[in-house]
Parts: C-alpha cells; sequence; structure tokens
C-alpha cells in the first residue's frame, strides 16, 4: 500500500487528474481520487475488493465442502434483497477495485438480479472504472444470451468451472455436466464478448491417471483461456465421496500421483504462454487475477451474503452460513449475526503477510515487509530462513525469497515456520461471543487429504 | 468372646464366579449393615477396583451372627485377591483363616483358579464348604456342574450347598454350615503372642495398618511389638475391627482378627507374612517363612514429556507405599529420557499400576514392551540378572541365558483343544498333562478339559491371554505359576530408525523369530511414522545383521491448494494445528515420530 503521502507537486495532482477523466464537483474528491496522495488508512476512502456469496446450486458435487444448497432457487429473490441491504449498510463510499460473484452457482442468478446488485454497488461505493468484476458460471447453467446480457452489466472476467474434461472423471465428481459441454461453453463465451476467461481444473481425483490428466491439459490450452486455476482435490470427512473412500467404493487420492500431475502441469503450461503466479493459478501476461491478488497481498476485503468472510481494518470476520439466519436478518431487521469476529493482532498480521505472500511465484520482498510492519524478517525469522533454504524448500535471490519449485509442493512446510513465535500464539484471538467451530468452518478432521 | 465362638474364614474363586456378591450377602444377612447402607461390594474400597469388579486389597469384616442353636458366634471375613498375579497375597490370606467357602459359578463350573485356590487352602488344611453360586439363573447347570464337583474334587453333592449370592437363596443355610462346619480357631492365649501379618495397608492419616490373625497371645492398644523377620519395630497406635467401618478395640486375643495402626511410613516396612510379636516376653519361633513377593514382568515407564519426570517419580513413590510388590529403578533411555524399569507381579499388576498413573495422577505415559528378567552367564563367570534387553552384553561374552518357565493350566471345552495346543506349541509350549473334568459335555463343546504345560513366561506376555479367550469364543480360563529357569537360546533384536538405534524397541527373541517379528516391527513403524522431508529406512537387526526392512519415501506434497478470502483463519488454524502436532512428536534423530507410534509397536507379538 505504501506510505502516506500528503505533500504532492501540483503537476503530479494534475496529471492525475486529468488521467482520471472524470469531472469533479469537489475538489476534496478529486484529491482523494487522484492516487497520488496516499492517505493514511480512513475507513471512509480505503480500497477494497469485493467479494459477494451466492450459496445456491442445481445439485452439489460429491466433492465440494463450500456452503451452498440444493433446492432453494425459490429464496433467491429474498437472498438479493438481504444482499443489498447489507451492501447498504456496509458500504461508506469505499473505493472497489474489484467484484467477485462467488458461489455456489452465481449463474444459476438472473442477469436482472445481478442488474440490480450492480447498481447497488455502484450507488453504495466507488467504482474503479477498471475494476475487475468476475462471475463463476458452471457448463450447463447458461447460454450465449445470458453471457450478453451480463457482460453487458459490466461483468468482464468469466471463471467457468470445467473441474475435468474426461467425462468418466466428471461423472465420479458429480458434475452436473459433461466435457463436450465444458468444451462448448468457451466460445460461446469469447463470443457474448469476454476476453478475460479463466478455467478451474482438479487434478489428484481417484481414477484419473496422469494419461487423463495430460489429455485434459492438452485439451484446456487448446480452448485458449486467459487465465488456469488448477486445483488438487481436497476432501472434508463430511462430503459424499470421503464417505465413498472410507467404505472402499473408491480408492483413496494417492498423493505422490497428484505430485506428479502438478509438476507436469508447471512444466507444460509456460510453454504455451501460461505464467505461473500463485501455487495453484497460471495466467498470461497481464491477466493476472486482480480480485484474487488482493488475498494474496493481505488487501482488505469486504464479502457480502452468508458465509462471506472480509478483512477490514485489521479485523477478520465473516458472516453466518447459515442461509435461514441470514434471510431472517433482513426480514426482522436486525443486525446480521456473525460467525467470527476477530482482531489481528501485528505478529499475526505479518505471518499472515507472509504466509500469504510466499503463494505467489515472485515471493516477498523483506523491504516492503520492514515498510509495512517495520520488521526486519531476517532478524525475525532468520532461523526459520536459513532452515527452510537448507531444505531447499525456499530460495534467496537479491533478498527476495520465494518457494522453489519442491517448496511450492511442500507449502505448508514452508508455512507453519512463520506462525507468530509461540508466545504470541495465545493473544492473537480475541473472545468473540460467537463459537468458532460453526458452520463456516468444516470441522477439522483426520479425513484431510490433500 | 469366647475362642470356641470364633470362626475365620475366606472366601476362595475364580474370576466373577461371585465372591464379593456373596460377601456383600453375608454383610447383609448378618446385619452387620441395614440394607439401606448397602452398597455394592462393601469391601472393595478403592475405585478402581470397584469398576474392574476386581479386588486387589485385601480386607477383614467382623461379622456377629446368632445361629439357630442360640448361641452368638463371630465370624471373621477375610477377603482375597482371585487373581493368580496376587497369588502371594491370596496364599497368606488363607493362612489367616480356618476354613474357605469355595464358590463355584453353576452356569461355568470349576475354572482354572479354582484349582489353583483349592490347592492353596489344601496346603493350608483349611476346611473347605463348596457352594455352587448362581442358581437362580436360567444358564445354570447345577446338575453338570455337581457331577464335575464330585470326579474332580472328590466332594460329595450332598455337601456342596447350592446358592445365589445375588437373591440371597441358601446363604441363611450356608451361614450355619459356616457355624458348624469350619473349627474354631487353636492357639493359646497365655503364650507369648504371636500375630500373623497378612495384608497391609497405608493410610495417609494413621500410617501403615497392619492386618493381623492373632494365633497366640493377647493384644491391647498402646503395646510395643516387633516383627519377627524385618525386625521393624512399632507401637499399637490403635487395634480394632472392621464392621465394616473401623471400630477401635482395647484389646484382642488369640484366634481373632482385626487391625493395628502403626504409624509406619509406608507397607515396605511391614512385610506380609512376618509374624508381630511382643518387644518383651516375645515368642521365639514365627508361623510361616516371609517370601518377599518376586516380580515377574517388567517394563520401563517414561513419562511422554521429559519435564514431568518429576511427577512421575512421586506417583510412583505413593503407589509404592501401598504396594510392597511393585519394585522399581531409575533408568535412562537415549530416546525416552529419564524413566523407571518397575517390576511387577503379572501383566494384570502392570495394568493396573499404569492405569493408576494416568488416572488418579493424570500422567501420560510411554510404556515399553513388557518383559522378563533373564539371567545372564557370562564368559568370565559371572551370572547377572538382566531386565532391559539394552542391558544384554554382547554374545561374544554371552556363555548361556535362562530365562523364567512357568507350569500353565487351561481349561477348555474339548472343542477347542486342536487351536489351544497349536497356540502353546507355536509359542515353545511343552505339554505335560491333559484331564478330562467331569462326565457331562457341555453340548456341542464337548468335555470340558484341563491342560497342563510347560512354556516361557516371555511368551505370555502379550497377546497370550487375549487369544486364549479368542480361540475359545471366551471359555477357556488360565491359571500359572512361577516353574523356574531354563537356558534358552536367545538374540537381542534393535530396531533402527533412519539408522538411529531406538532402545526403546529393543527386544529379546528366539532367532528363528527374529525375522517376523523384525517385519511386524518395521511394518508397523512405517503405518504410524509420518513421511518425512527425506527418505526414512526402517531396519530391524540382530547386531549387525540385518533381519527386516522397510522403507518410508519422503513426502512429496503438502499444500493447500486454494487459498482465498474466506480460507485464510482456517488455514491459518490447520497449521497451528500442524506447528502443535510437531511440538509433541519425539525426535529420533530428524524423525519426528507421535507419541502413538510407541504404543502401537509395543504392542506387537
Amino acid at each position: 500500500m505504501g506510505e502516506p503521502r500528503t505533500k504532492v507537486t501540483f503537476g503530479e495532482f494534475w496529471r492525475s487528474v486529468r488521467h482520471r477523466k472524470k469531472r469533479y464537483t469537489h475538489v476534496a474528491s478529486a484529491i482523494i481520487e487522484s492516487e497520488v496522495f496516499r492517505l493514511p488508512a480512513l475507513t471512509t476512502v480505503e480500497r477494497i475488493a469485493l467479494y459477494l456469496h451466492f450459496p445456491f446450486c442445481v445439485e452439489r458435487c460429491r466433492y465440494c465442502s463450500f456452503v451452498s444448497h440444493e433446492g432453494r432457487e425459490k429464496d433467491i429473490p429474498a437472498y438479493i434483497n438481504t444482499i443489498k441491504r447489507e451492501l447498504a449498510e456496509r458500504a461508506h463510499g469505499q473505493r472497489v477495485s474489484s467484484i467477485y460473484f462467488g458461489g455456489g452457482t452465481p449463474s444459476l442468478l438472473p442477469a436482472g438480479h445481478l442488474a440490480d446488485i450492480l447498481s447497488t454497488i455502484r450507488s453504495c461505493f466507488t467504482m474503479d472504472e477498471s475494476a475487475e468484476v468476475t462471475i463463476e458460471a458452471n457448463p450447463g447453467t447458461f447460454d450465449g444470451e445470458y453471457l450478453k446480457a451480463i457482460r453487458a452489466l459490466g461483468i468482464n472476467r468469466l471463471s467457468i468451472g470445467v473441474q475435468s474434461l474426461d467425462d468418466g472423471v466428471l461423472s465420479l465428481l458429480g458434475r452436473i455436466h459433461n466435457a463436450a459441454q465444458a468444451k462448448e461453453s468457451v466460445p460461446i463465451a469469447r463470443k457474448a464478448g469476454f476476453s478475460n476467461l479463466n478455467l478451474d481444473l482438479i487434478y489428484g481425483i481417484p481414477r484419473q491417471s496422469i494419461a487423463v490428466w495430460r489429455e485434459t491439459l492438452h485439451d484446456t490450452i487448446e480452448l485458449g483461456p486467459d487465465h488456469i486455476s488448477l486445483y488438487s482435490l481436497t476432501l472434508e470427512s463430511d462430503v459424499p465421496m470421503h464417505r465413498m473412500i472410507a467404505r472402499g467404493d473408491v480408492a483413496a487420492p494417492d498423493s505422490d500421483l497428484a505430485a506428479d500431475q502438478y509438476e507436469l502441469a508447471e512444466n507444460l503450461l509456460p510453454t504455451h504462454g501460461y505464467r505461473h503466479y500463485e501455487i495453484s493459478n497460471w495466467a498470461r501476461e497481464g491477466v493476472e487475477s486482480r480480485h484474487n491478488l488482493a488475498y494474496w497481498q493481505t488487501e482488505p476485503y469486504l464479502g457480502i451474503g452468508a458465509a462471506a468472510h472480509s478483512f477490514i481494518d485489521g479485523r477478520r470476520m465473516a458472516n453466518t452460513a447459515n442461509l435461514d439466519e441470514y434471510l431472517n436478518a433482513c426480514l426482522q431487521d436486525i443486525p446480521l449475526p456473525p460467525a467470527f469476529d476477530e482482531i489481528i493482532d501485528p505478529e499475526t498480521a505479518l505471518s499472515e503477510a507472509i504466509i500469504m505472500g510466499l503463494r505467489l511465484c515472485k515471493g516477498i520482498d523483506p523491504s516492503e515487509i520492514r515498510d509495512r510492519f517495520g520488521i526486519d524478517l531476517a532478524e525475525r525469522y532468520g532461523g526459520e530462513i536459513r532452515e527452510l533454504v537448507d531444505l531447499g524448500l525456499i530460495e534467496r535471490e537479491d533478498h527476495i525469497l520465494r518457494l522453489t519449485r519442491r517448496g511450492r509442493l511442500l507449502g505448508n512446510e514452508v508455512f507453519w515456520r512463520f506462525l507468530p513465535h509461540d508466545h504470541e500464539l495465545a493473544g492473537a484471538l480475541h473472545a468473540s461471543p460467537v463459537p468458532l467451530e460453526s458452520p463456516s468452518y468444516p470441522p477439522f478432521s483426520k479425513g484431510d487429504w490433500e | 468372646m469366647e475362642q470356641s465362638l470364633i470362626r475365620n474364614f475366606c472366601i476362595i474363586a475364580h474370576i466373577d464366579h461371585g465372591k464379593s456378591t456373596l460377601a456383600d450377602r453375608l454383610i447383609e444377612l448378618t446385619g452387620a449393615l441395614r440394607p439401606d447402607e448397602m452398597r455394592e461390594q462393601v469391601l472393595d474400597s478403592m475405585d478402581l477396583e470397584r469398576e474392574r469388579g476386581i479386588t486387589i486389597k485385601a480386607k477383614a469384616m467382623r461379622l456377629g451372627y446368632t445361629s439357630r442353636d442360640g448361641k452368638a458366634y463371630r465370624l471373621n471375613l477375610i477377603d482375597t485377591p482371585g487373581h493368580v498375579d496376587f497369588s502371594y497375597e491370596v496364599s497368606r490370606t488363607i493362612a489367616a483363616c480356618e476354613g474357605a467357602i469355595l464358590v463355584i459359578d453353576a452356569t461355568q463350573g470349576i475354572q482354572a483358579q479354582t484349582l489353583a485356590n483349592i490347592y492353596a487352602a489344601m496346603e493350608h488344611n483349611l476346611e473347605i464348604i463348596p457352594a455352587l453360586n448362581k442358581i437362580d439363573l436360567q444358564s445354570a447347570e447345577p446338575e453338570r456342574v455337581l457331577e464335575e464337583i464330585e470326579s474332580v474334587l472328590g466332594y460329595e453333592r450332598e455337601k456342596v450347598l447350592q446358592i445365589s449370592a445375588k437373591t440371597g437363596q441358601g446363604v441363611p443355610d450356608l451361614i450355619e454350615a459356616i457355624v458348624h462346619r469350619i473349627p474354631p480357631p487353636t492357639g493359646d492365649p497365655s503364650s507369648p503372642l504371636r500375630s500373623l501379618i497378612f495384608d497391609s495397608h497405608y493410610d495417609p492419616y494413621k500410617g501403615v495398618i497392619a492386618y493381623v490373625r492373632v494365633r497366640d497371645g493377647k493384644l491391647a492398644r498402646g503395646d510395643r511389638l516387633r516383627l519377627m523377620g524385618q525386625g521393624t519395630q512399632m507401637e499399637v497406635l490403635e487395634l480394632g475391627c472392621f464392621v465394616p467401618d473401623p471400630q477401635p478395640v482395647e484389646t484382642m486375643a488369640a484366634g481373632d482378627v482385626g487391625y493395628i495402626a502403626t504409624g509406619l511410613k509406608s507397607v515396605g516396612e511391614c512385610h506380609v507374612g512376618d509374624t508381630i510379636t511382643s518387644v518383651t516376653n516375645g515368642a521365639t519361633e514365627p508361623l510361616i517363612g516371609y517370601r518377599p513377593p518376586k516380580p515377574m514382568v517388567f517394563a520401563g515407564i517414561y513419562p511422554t514429556e521429559p519435564g514431568d519426570y518429576n511427577e512421575l517419580h512421586e506417583a510412583i513413590d505413593k503407589l509404592k507405599l501401598n504396594d510392597a510388590s511393585l519394585s522399581f529403578e531409575l533408568e535412562t533411555s537415549p530416546l525416552l529420557g529419564y524413566g523407571f524399569r518397575c517390576g511387577f507381579l503379572g501383566l494384570l499388576h502392570l495394568d493396573i499400576v499404569r492405569e493408576r498413573l494416568e488416572r488418579e495422577f493424570g500422567l501420560a505415559l510411554v510404556i515399553t514392551a513388557p518383559g522378563v528378567s533373564y539371567v545372564v552367564t557370562r564368559t568370565d563367570g559371572k551370572k547377572i540378572e538382566v531386565v532391559n534387553p539394552t542391558d544384554l552384553p554382547s554374545p561374544t561374552y554371552i556363555t548361556t541365558i535362562e530365562e523364567p518357565w512357568v507350569n500353565i493350566s487351561v481349561i477348555t471345552p474339548s472343542k477347542f483343544i486342536g487351536t489351544l495346543m497349536e497356540l502353546i506349541t507355536d509359542l515353545g509350549g511343552i505339554q505335560k498333562n491333559m484331564e478330562y473334568l467331569g462326565h457331562k459335555p457341555l453340548g456341542d463343546l464337548g468335555l470340558r478339559v484341563q491342560l497342563k504345560y510347560e512354556m516361557p513366561l516371555r511368551e505370555m506376555l502379550t497377546t497370550f491371554y487375549d487369544q486364549i479367550k479368542s480361540r475359545t469364543q471366551g471359555y477357556a480360563s488360565l491359571d500359572y505359576e512361577f516353574l523356574g529357569y531354563r537356558e534358552s537360546k536367545l538374540v537381542k533384536l534393535d530396531v533402527l530408525v533412519n539408522e538411529v538405534l531406538v532402545d526403546a524397541f529393543s527386544r529379546i527373541v528366539p532367532p528363528e523369530k527374529a525375522h517376523d517379528v523384525g517385519k511386524s516391527m518395521v511394518n508397523k513403524l512405517k503405518e504410524v511414522i509420518p513421511r518425512q522431508l527425506f527418505n526414512v529406512p526402517l531396519q530391524a537387526a540382530i547386531g549387525g545383521k540385518i533381519v527386516a526392512r522397510a522403507d518410508i519415501p519422503a513426502k512429496r506434497k503438502d499444500v493447500l491448494a486454494k487459498c482465498y478470502g474466506g480460507d485464510i483463519t482456517r488455514k491459518r488454524k490447520l497449521l497451528e494445528k500442524q506447528k502443535e502436532g510437531k511440538k509433541r512428536m519425539k525426535q529420533i534423530g530428524s524423525v519426528e515420530v507421535p507419541k502413538e507410534a510407541f504404543t502401537e509397536v509395543v504392542k506387537l507379538a
């Protein structure tokens, strides 16, 4: 974010204002929006990434742990109203640099509802003109008309949940579409005017051989997306696929095979112009996900909707994951019940910045850490850094610290070492009136396969 | 109370045949406790015992009874431990009595400890009243068991009382039989004092309480006494009996049973089996020889957290106050740190001590595989006792190794003879005898059979008892006694993790079993040790020779794929959990091993 600057030359100011090509009725807003003045974080002018959650699905996939509901489409209108209310309540003119419609299946929302929400956002917040606006969509839930309609609303990035291009695997996952539908959705999106397209894929799935994965990768490259996200299958103990494996109906995922599949992608994608920029994300140059970068760079974000998480003013909190509770708040005009609310103390904030920052392939810059936190990384975590370099999990180049290839696969071994040193751990959480074991968190269990 | 009106008796039985329930019934019917005061199994005072339904500490109760002949008798009931581990305590108790009620379960018949207890009672010339119990149950087979008692034990069925300790049926007749069939105590109240200590118990307020049977002479409060074997001197701070609560009395004379509060600091100062006499005008001959209890089973006990060592030491000291047969010595292990090598009377004793340490004292423990003590004759002629496998000298310095053997007696329905014989001979057992009990078969299970074998105690220490039970659907019963030391061919099997020898896993085994035991240990380790950041070889070796091997490949993947806004807090917590987990690991060199790994590996046969 940088140091606050309150002194600028007139020239800098004028150029920045002209660049914005906007008419200002008040010099104060011109100053604020000029961006050359970096004013100390006032809640009225902070810049945020805005996330909206839509927990509605046609059918739950067998591996999914996200908060979402089947068969509650009739609640969508009420949900939209509640969202609008929450937006109005939590807005105070913040600047929005990215918007993300996530879920569930946001593409189940009729374009009209999306229009409604976007117009509420525009009136409550100050949207950057070049803001990135993403919506997640599942093949089989949209057609060309729909995409054109939402493109026209200003949604300029589409993230399609392909997951696999092998029908056998898709069926095992419990997806509602087949490979052909997934493939077709790409040209439809292009025709509708989406020049910023992401495809999501999963590897490390039982019965998904390295050959099948290789073919999926090649097929994906051929479809020519701008951005690719690859995720290793992760199963919580309460999902159907976990039970299938526990019963022996399906073989357990093989983590060594998953490692091979990841390495295959790492080798293959750059040769086709996709740059690896985060552990699970590749993109053509300049088309990295601006919204997700806010997470990895520990910038503030506001989460709207049931189960949505926020990080504002050094506090992390989340809305209730219970759809009825969320809807009820609006109906009864009572405050939204939080699932948790945690003040992030400086030690924890530092750890989060390091851990999230290391997920990015560009790594972390100790001088930025020093600017932001006033801490010398080599002093605070010197021992850990040396150990990790020795283990071959981190490399240091011109002081920049980044994960090695092996370090990306074994990220957790790097991350836990950057947690706050012990005596500080106890102070990291403030007692909140609501217990932390609430529905928005899947229970921790030994059954997590990664 | 006239000596001729006293009856001293105990109840002997196999486990669960109803000893404690019968004691409850006797207490109730003689009015020692009113029905509303009755609690189950009154004589068991420790919670642990109550839960496990077994008695460890013997207690004595004075019951008053007016017989049908009009006279008022004093019945001293002495409660005995039923388990083979505590056979020494049983025999001391029997020595304090003139009679015994032999309780046999009418649904099960004669079991291994029925026989063991009867032999002990006969050795002391006790008058035995056989009683067939649980006749109220549907599954009772009085005919069959009576026939068994007649043919195996020689008691005519008319002499056997049929009772139900639970309902009380037949118990009034039993009490009459106690009065009329058990002889009164002999002994001269005017001779010098001789009292047998048949048990002792440490009380934090009164010091050691000695349970005594006065054979000759008289005891009074304030008397100065000494132990004839041990030499300890003491004063009678308090003298009394249990009714069931302690009731002080002023004097006690020959033939009677009660307790003495000695003021001594630990039961180790007041040996069970020793004879008490007066300091002045004392007796010259003790009643019976005192034999210190011999520990048979040894294990290393270590605190999981090295910082808890002092707590563990204090806890074991406290336990020892009340358990003269628990022995321990300081021990150190490169892996586990400071701990103790403890000696127990048997596996049950070990189990009880372990559970008390964990439960009453709240300690987290690592316990090494239980083993026996070996007598090693070195090449220089010296004989040493080895209880920790790591102390076994190198083979080049060993002439012979001897290990303890036991006589075991297994009673089983004949259907399971084959599988039991297979089990025992596999473990090196040598058959001595096989005898059929009774003539009536148990349905398709066949006649009941007593198998007698000699086998090395070492082979009994892990799953033997469980195997006996599981191969016979629970019908078999087991008893054993120490036989003596015999020479065996044995070697030390070591386990190396990442080429580091883990002393806690070392075992002494016969060479022909080394490969199999080694293989199962390295395979188990592979299961319980998580993958590290490097390859970990696991080896079992005898000296320098590897006999089994397994490898744990390095882990390649351990990362959270998705980390977006809603994941950050949860991810941080998972990492915190991962970090916590590492702190609870034990390090073997650079390998992180969870504590459970030890428990799992030492459990292996």
